[in-house]
């Protein structure tokens, strides 16, 4: 049985082209770039050019505003707190209640140290007001960190405007943006539309390249103090000798995802439009989780109510097929997704959801598999709900209905 | 990370290293202009040294026939003071002229440097306008008088806050209090400090760490702020809530009626300080050109009937 993954929010299968452009690097090339010999500017010249590749991808001409990291989660620590440390005075944060947990977690935690932190709200579709955020800046806000797109629902979020309104309001103010799910999936301009971002994150893992690098977009004159301090590396932006076969790895995953933009936005998502429709058509009482917001091409997170994700995953892993049920990254906990909880999803349907996001590497062939097979394994688990008639295919007259999260 | 440097670059540093014949390493007997600059601590440091041809009668027209130097720092450095003596014998300029090389030349000269290295550059012109003051005072020469401003002072030894422009803790100290520096781009101004590659501005000990503890650390923004609160112009000052309603009453009076005629509508959002933050709603919801003229034509009104401070910002 050959695997189908539909888990590409979660982590990327490493391209072929991305191996070979880091083989040199794990095997012949292992100088120190910093060194001055010869052979230790192959090194330095690999950073450089990654370097490049990754400003290209985010639209920026100065790719000296470019720093690599361990992941995106160090990305997004080091843009807070590395603001936070530069503006001590301001101790007003806004972030969203649907950010991933490494902006989310932190927030809180900032909060716990006294911090003021404003945990902007979305709609039942995971839509921001415009409104809401306008209105929760101050003159003490330090840092605004908005995520471009959900990683559970795929929603994006206007970051254009909302950078701008805040530099409008106040350009001390450090906006940030986790750019994660977005990179590789929507086109990113940093010159130009997204002009006002300071500061933005994301990872190789994502489009792609291996596990383990990322990169922090520090736009120039950004107050933002480094988060690892030490040597001199990446500017003294960011201490820490650079991996650099992994950056080698990232520039030419990047460069491959500029080059794949296109399909994302045509063949990625009419796949995904029609798994969605499909499995919609197919299936009573299922409902698309931010289904009304803009959204990423690739992504769809579906509610079968009154069933448990983990079954629907136990029983998609047996057909070789790769989904998640919530944020992987939150798996392991019994709580209900954060994001979906934000939404309002229903606690008979929160339970129940599966996210299917897609990449370039999928086929319709894989779509049609997971929409032969997706509705057969609802309904068996159905048949095991206290709550479903299956007989009529229904729940039962009894179920708790749209009960909604405390 | 290892330096990229031009193949000039390169190709000036061993030439000058290997004692290539007709480099400019080394110093001019009893020269006519020496200048130093940099230290030792600072991990570069150079003399340079010129011999004129003097003018029997204006000391003006004295040209610079050789050019030397004696080098201690890096490969760009010496390539660098190399590229500064080759710039000036080709020139055959007098002192006054030369002054006109500026580090750009320098780079310009090596087929660029890396952005950390520019400071290499900037040494060059530094001990040439050094070397030119010293000609001046030799050849009673008042450079003030001829509206020619140069720095011949020493700079202070110590860390080095700005490695581009090779600028040590103790001279932006001294700088900052002297000039009334409060800004980073003030300090860029005045003494070029951080004005290349701006790795210095926030890092630990860098600019913003000694505006800071010079003056004392400043909310970034607040003075902006401060002079934003909201004051009626001539009449007495409004209150948060008078000023809202006094905004309220002249865009229901102004400004709505013209978009109702064109089904539209705006709806202020919020109003902080002086800023007015509107929404465009019905027709005119979502069209760009509506937008501009929203801001534009709000912002006038308000700015005339209001507050001449008000700022409108479209959602």
């Amino acid at each position: 049985m050959t695997t189908i993954y539909a888990d590409n929010n979660a982590t990327t299968a490493v391209a072929p082209e991305v191996v070979e452009a880091m083989m040199p690097y794990l095997t012949g090339v292992y100088f120190n770039p910093s060194s001055m010999y010869e052979p230790a500017k192959k090194a330095a010249a690999a950073i450089r050019q990654a370097r490049g590749k990754v400003a290209g991808l985010l639209g920026v001409a100065d790719p000296g505003q470019v720093v690599f990291t361990s992941c995106a989660t160090e990305a997004n620590s080091a843009a807070i707190l590395g603001t936070l440390k530069a503006n001590p005075k301001r101790r007003h944060v806004i972030t969203t209640g649907v950010e991933h947990p490494s902006v989310y977690e932190l927030c809180k935690d900032l909060a716990r140290d006294g911090l003021d932190v404003t945990f902007l709200p979305v709609d039942t579709q995971g839509r921001l007001s415009l409104r809401d955020f306008v209105r929760a800046l101050r003159p003490d806000t330090a840092v605004v960190s908005i995520m471009h797109a959900n990683n559970e629902t795929g929603a994006i979020f206007p970051i254009e405007q909302l950078a701008r309104l805040t530099k409008e309001t106040d350009p001390a103010i450090v906006f940030h943006t986790d750019a994660t799910q977005s990179a590789g999936k929507l086109p990113l301009d940093l010159d130009r539309t997204l002009r006002h971002v300071d500061l933005l994150s994301f990872s190789g893992h994502k489009l792609h390249a291996p596990k383990g690098v990322g990169a922090l977009f520090i736009r120039k004159g950004t107050r933002c103090r480094p988060f690892l301090l030490g040597g001199h590396q990446e500017n003294g932006r960011r201490a820490g000798r650079e991996n650099g076969p992994y950056i080698a790895g990232f520039g030419r995953a990047c460069e491959l995802a500029q080059e794949h933009l296109g399909e994302e936005d045509t063949r990625v998502r009419a796949m995904r439009d029609r798994l969605e429709k499909e499995l919609v058509s197919r299936i009573p009482h299922m409902q698309v989780n931010g289904g009304g917001a803009q959204r990423l091409p690739n992504t769809t997170n579906v509610s079968c109510h009154y069933i448990e994700g983990e079954g629907i995953l136990f029983e998609l892993d047996s057909q070789g097929i790769c989904a998640s049920s919530g944020s992987a990254c939150t798996s392991g906990s019994l709580e209900p997704s954060h994001v979906l909880q934000a939404l309002r999803v229903p606690f008979t349907a929160v339970h129940g959801s599966v996210r299917f996001s897609l990449s370039c590497y999928n086929t319709d062939e894989e779509v049609d598999r997971i929409i032969a097979v997706f509705p057969e394994i609802v309904r068996n688990l159905r048949k095991v709900s206290p709550y479903w008639d299956s007989e009529n295919d229904c729940p039962r007259p009894d179920a708790p209905k749209g009960l909604q999260p405390a | 990370m290892g330096w990229e440097y031009s193949d000039k670059t390169k190709q000036l540093f061993m030439d000058a290293v290997h004692g290539k014949p007709g480099t400019h390493l080394g110093e001019v007997k009893d020269p006519d202009g020496l200048g130093e600059h940099g230290s030792i601590v600072c991990g570069d440091a150079m003399r340079f040294t010129f011999r004129v041809e003097k003018h029997e009668t204006d000391p003006l027209q004295d040209r610079i026939v050789e050019a030397k130097y004696l080098t201690f720092g890096c490969t760009s450095a010496i390539a660098s003071s190399e590229a500064l003596c080759a710039i000036i014998e080709e020139g055959k300029y007098t002192p006054i002229e030369a002054l006109k090389i500026t580090n750009g030349d320098i780079v310009k000269y090596l087929d660029g440097l890396p952005t950390q290295k520019i400071h290499c550059s900037v040494m060059g012109a530094e001990a040439l306008q050094a070397a030119v003051w010293n000609w001046a005072q030799k050849r009673g020469v008042d450079l003030d008088r001829l509206g020619v401003a140069i720095s011949h002072e020493k700079e202070d030894e110590g860390r080095i806050v700005c490695k581009c422009f090779n600028v040590t803790e103790p001279y932006l100290r001294r700088k900052i209090k002297e000039l009334e520096l409060k800004t980073i781009p003030e300090v860029t101004a005045a003494i070029k400090a951080g004005g290349a590659c701006m790795t210095c501005h926030h890092a630990p000990g860098g600019l913003q760490d000694i505006l800071d503890e010079e003056w004392g650390r400043r909310e970034p923004g607040e003075p902006a702020r401060a002079e934003a609160a909201v004051e009626s112009t001539g009449g007495p000052k409004l209150s948060p809530y008078q000023f809202a309603k006094k905004v309220e009453k002249v865009v229901d009076e102004y400004v709505r009626p013209m978009l109702q005629r064109d089904g539209g509508d705006v709806e202020i959002v919020d109003i902080k300080d002086n800023l007015v933050y509107c929404q465009l709603v019905g027709a005119c919801h979502g069209c760009v050109g509506a937008q501009m003229t929203l801001k534009l034509m709000i912002e006038k009104t308000l700015k005339e009937q209001v507050d001449e401070r008000i700022r409108v910002i479209a959602l």
